[in-house]
């Protein structure tokens, strides 16, 4: 039994040597890549709920460029599964792979129930997001926000205008002033004026020095006058700072400075100039403190408008975020969707696929293949179906297979015993014939060719036809009369052959096969050659008759010749003439029971022939023995010899033998003299008689031929030569041929008799041989 | 299936089909070799000014301070130029090959409270200048106008050759609807020289 194949091939795409089990075979994957897609949806549901913490200007920047590499990701891997799709359909078609239209269809349906309503919701979107955004930035909102931003940068403004003025102002009443006295008490004097009419909460004067290494100017602090009120920071510091750019020439000479504490500080610097105009001599710094709630205000008020117009110029990228974000959850989708439609059919036709394989294999006879089931659900039941159904092919098969090598083995004994039949048919003596179901001729054997004189071409033609032949109707009639049932109908049947009879024994039976009507199987006959049956029992029985006969005929026949005698004595002193009337009446009935003596002795031999004492014989001896006697004894007849060259010698009695030749030749030169003095014509050429000998291998006999060309015997008489009482002579008995026979016979031998060509007859003794 | 056209001539659907894929195709190359070379119009005005072993690089970017522009720098987004400045040297029948780059930034943030414009430039990333100021024609030509930067080295470059300066322009924020991932210049410039020491 081969091993059980199983199959598990992959269908489409597979490595069969790897290890590994493709993607979609390996829940582990799977299971990953479905929990990578929810994360994906999940971040993006995150970052779209976060995305007004983020700044514009990183959402219109990183999240549009990100989104929209993502997009166009996402939509080349559409493209590219669906143009692998259309090229795998369309190479699949063209080598005509099986389902490749259902996978496409498969698809097809898959993506088509998600692409409208994906692509319904991805203009809905986009268009609510556009009506939304316009609704955002409406009219009232700008205005509102661009007049309060205007309102809270004016105060601002003008904030630092009457800093600047006052500062100028400061700068310029100091110009009088040595600031680099070192008594500050004048220059404290004139800013603490300032400070304590309230105009401004910090003034800071600082005086020009020159830097001692390379000459460069710096300012130093001189003195500061500061309201109580102002909360104490690190102003000093900006303020340093502030003073040194404008000694530098910058043009910003004024800031707004957040404190610590709450509140602005807005300050303003002025340079102070010697009176020349040109030579700077210091800087004054004048500081204006913008409480902590105005300054909040103010702040809040222009982020809000800063946010607001920023999301207004930022509108178009926004829109593109929230855009994309529709967009890529409908590539997500439409590329899921084919995706899983691509799996489902994989999944849905690696099974049908296996399965047709499998029939496939079955099919070109691999019983054997199996299938791996690898799936619990329908498609698993439906591999074990199919399991199950190869397992009772295969038990199927090798039934069938058993039941044809044992039909092989006993067609090959029917073949066997068949041919034995036919060569026993063949050698066999009995003649068989057998009749097929449609009347034709189906069998002859040898032996019936030979009793039949029926040639091959005989088989197959209608047996009536056959057996119509006149000499072969009994035998026809016999078919005819066959009971439609098959007991046997026996017969003895006579034909006459060449002028002989023969006579058969027959038995017929109809043959009964399956399938066929009553009578319907045909016909056989068997028949055995029984005319030296038939003869030797009319021997015996003329033997019988001899027997008594010469019993009841030899015992009357003494006492009537001594009466003959008796009286002829009686009477030898009559008167002459009673005496010549006796004489010739006794010598009458002497003579006539002489001849019934003769008689009745040939008949006793005919009776009482001894059994044969057989010795090996060499016949051309013994013929020429024989036939010596008649040398010289006849002028008008020739004997010839005609012996075979080399004829081995056989097992006979010599003087049996001895007495059929000479019974033969006697019977020739008579009737050869008996046509001359009939005056039958010999056509000239005298009588001869041949006798010849001839060996049959073959046959294992040897034959002895005695022909004359004499007038021969006619066909009708030829049979009944050999029977006792049977002669063609006046004074014969009748009884020389059938001793002849019956030696013959004795010997295990045969003899006929038929035409010696176109004259005469010519007798055929066969004899088996010796060895 | 076949249409018929107008002049009787069979047409058949997979070659409709193959032509107006080809048709997209060719559309779709077209756009990515255009769009960019559109976006990036030429400009930035370039001049190159070779003095005590130094390329002095002198670049103008026109008509960028557009309402649009105007109006994100007025939002107070801080606004940046990024000038990606390149000395090339052509070579003919191959790809050109650059010499020297660097990166020059400007960046600008408007104060709405204050009304002042905070400037700032970097050259690969390091400050050079920062300043605040009030005018908006001040702010603007700060970021747009830059005089006689000495970005390069002459010693690489070969006397009597030819070079170029190639000056690609990108402006952050981004403000359309659709960023092209590919596409990072709004602007360029170029300017061929030969180089005589």
């Amino acid at each position: 039994m081969s091993p059980t194949v199983r199959s598990a091939k992959p269908p489409f795409g597979a490595h069969a040597g790897s290890s590994r089990p493709p993607f979609r075979d390996d829940p582990r994957l799977i299971l990953v890549g479905i929990a990578l897609l929810l994360a994906a949806l999940a971040a993006m549901v995150v970052l779209a709920e976060r995305s007004a913490e983020l700044s514009p200007d990183f959402l219109s920047g990183a999240v549009l460029y990100a989104l929209t590499a993502a997009d166009l990701t996402m939509l080349v891997a559409l493209a590219f599964v669906l143009a692998r799709n259309v090229v795998k359909l369309l190479v699949e078609r063209r080598r005509a792979l099986p389902f490749a239209r259902f996978r496409a269809k498969l698809v097809a349906a898959m993506l088509g129930l998600t692409l409208i309503p994906a692509v319904l919701v991805l203009i809905v979107g986009s268009e609510l997001i556009r009506n939304s955004a316009d609704r955002w930035f409406n009219a009232p909102v700008d205005d509102v926000l661009t007049s309060a931003n205007a309102v809270a940068s004016g105060y601002y403004h003008d904030r630092q205008l009457t800093v600047s003025e006052h500062a100028g102002r400061i700068a310029g009443s100091l110009a009088a002033v040595d600031l680099a006295a070192s008594d500050v008490g004048p220059v404290r004097d004139l800013i603490s004026t300032e400070v304590t009419e309230g105009r401004v909460e910090l003034v800071q004067v600082y005086r020009v020095v020159a830097e001692s290494d390379d000459g460069r100017l710096d300012v130093v602090p001189v003195v500061d006058v500061a309201t109580s009120s102002l909360p104490q920071a690190d102003a000093p510091v900006s303020a340093d700072r502030l003073a040194s750019r404008v000694l530098a020439g910058s043009a910003e000479s004024w800031t707004v400075e957040p404190l610590a504490a709450g509140g602005d500080l807005v300050r303003a610097a002025a340079l102070v100039t010697g009176p020349d105009g040109g030579v700077p001599l210091g800087v004054v710094v004048v500081s204006s403190h913008l409480t902590g709630d105005v300054a909040d205000h103010s702040r809040r008020i222009t982020q809000a408008y800063e946010a607001y117009s920023q999301l207004r110029v930022l509108q178009r990228p926004l829109q593109g975020v929230y855009l994309s974000f529709f967009l890529m959850v409908t590539l997500l989708i439409l590329v899921s969707a084919t995706w899983m439609g691509v799996y489902i059919a994989k999944r849905i036709m690696r099974p049908v696929h296996l399965l047709s394989d499998g029939a496939r294999a079955l099919e070109a006879g691999q019983l054997d293949h199996r299938i791996e089931p690898e799936t619990a659900d329908e498609f698993g039941s439906l591999v074990e179906a199919f399991n199950s159904m190869a397992g009772g092919l295969a038990v199927s098969q090798r039934k069938l297979e058993r039941s044809q090598a044992d039909l092989r083995r006993k067609n090959v004994e029917v073949e066997g015993r068949r041919r034995y039949i036919e060569t026993i048919l063949e050698r066999i003596a009995t003649g068989v014939v057998s009749i097929d179901a449609d009347g034709t001729v189906g069998t002859v054997n040898r032996a019936a060719s030979r009793l039949l004189g029926l040639s091959e071409a005989a088989v197959g033609r209608p047996a009536s036809e056959v057996f119509d032949r006149i000499d072969l109707r009994p035998m026809g009639a016999l078919l005819k009369s066959l009971p439609a049932a098959h007991d046997p109908s026996a017969r003895e049947v006579a034909l006459e052959r060449d002028g002989k009879a023969i006579y058969l024994a027959v038995a017929a039976t109809t043959l009964q096969r399956a399938g066929a009507g009553e009578g319907g199987g045909g016909a056989v006959m068997v028949f055995d050659d029984v005319t030296p049956l038939i003869r030797a029992q009319r021997v015996a029985t003329w033997r019988d008759v001899a027997r008594r006969l010469a019993h009841e005929i030899r015992n009357p026949l003494t006492p009537i010749q001594l009466c003959a005698e008796r009286l002829r004595r009686h009477f030898s002193t009559a008167p002459p003439q009673a005496r010549a009337l006796v004489e010739e009446c006794s010598g009458t009935i002497v003579g006539e029971v002489e001849s019934l003596k003769a008689l009745v002795d040939e008949f006793s031999q005919f009776a009482r022939m001894p059994a044969p004492r057989t010795v090996p014989v060499d016949l051309h001896a013994l013929l020429d023995d024989a036939l010596h006697l008649y040398d010289g004894l006849f002028d008008d007849v020739t004997i010839d010899r005609a012996f075979a060259p080399q004829v081995p010698a056989v097992r006979a009695d010599p003087e049996q033998l001895r007495r059929v030749v000479i019974n033969l030749v006697d019977n020739a030169i008579e009737v050869l003299r008996g046509a001359a003095t009939g005056g039958a014509a010999n056509n000239g050429d005298g009588g001869l008689v041949a006798v010849g000998t001839a060996h049959s291998t073959a046959d294992g006999v040897v034959r002895i031929t005695v022909a004359d060309n004499g007038p021969g015997i006619p066909p009708g008489d030829r049979d009944k030569l050999f029977m006792p009482y049977y002669s063609t002579k006046q004074r014969g008995s009748g009884l020389g041929l059938a001793i002849v026979r019956r030696i013959i016979v004795e010997h295990g031998g045969n003899i006929e008799v038929s035409d010696n060509g176109d004259r005469g007859s010519t007798f055929t003794v066969e004899l088996p041989c010796s060895a | 299936m076949l249409l018929r056209g107008a002049a009787g001539r069979g047409v058949s659907w997979r070659g409709v089909l193959t032509n107006l894929g080809r048709g997209v195709g060719v559309t779709l190359c077209a756009l990515l070799v255009l769009v960019p070379a559109l976006v990036a119009a030429d400009l930035v005005r370039v001049r190159p000014l070779h003095r005590d072993g130094q390329i002095f690089v002198s670049f103008e970017l026109t008509d960028a301070f557009s309402e649009e522009m105007r109006a994100a720098i007025r939002s107070g987004l801080p606004t940046t130029f990024s000038y990606d400045v390149e000395l090339r040297r052509a070579i003919r029948f191959w790809f050109d090959s650059t010499v020297a780059s660097t990166t020059v930034a400007a960046s600008v943030q408007y104060d709405n409270l204050t009304r002042r414009y905070h400037l700032s430039r970097t050259q690969d990333g390091r400050v050079d200048t920062s300043e605040v100021v009030d005018n908006e024609e001040t702010a603007r030509d700060t970021m747009t106008t830059f005089d006689r930067l000495p970005l390069f080295s002459a010693t690489p470059l070969e006397a009597n050759s030819e070079y170029y300066l190639h000056v690609d322009v990108r402006t952050r924020p981004h403000n359309g609807w659709f960023a092209w991932p590919w596409s990072r210049a709004t602007a360029s410039g170029s300017a061929k020289f030969t180089f005589i020491p």
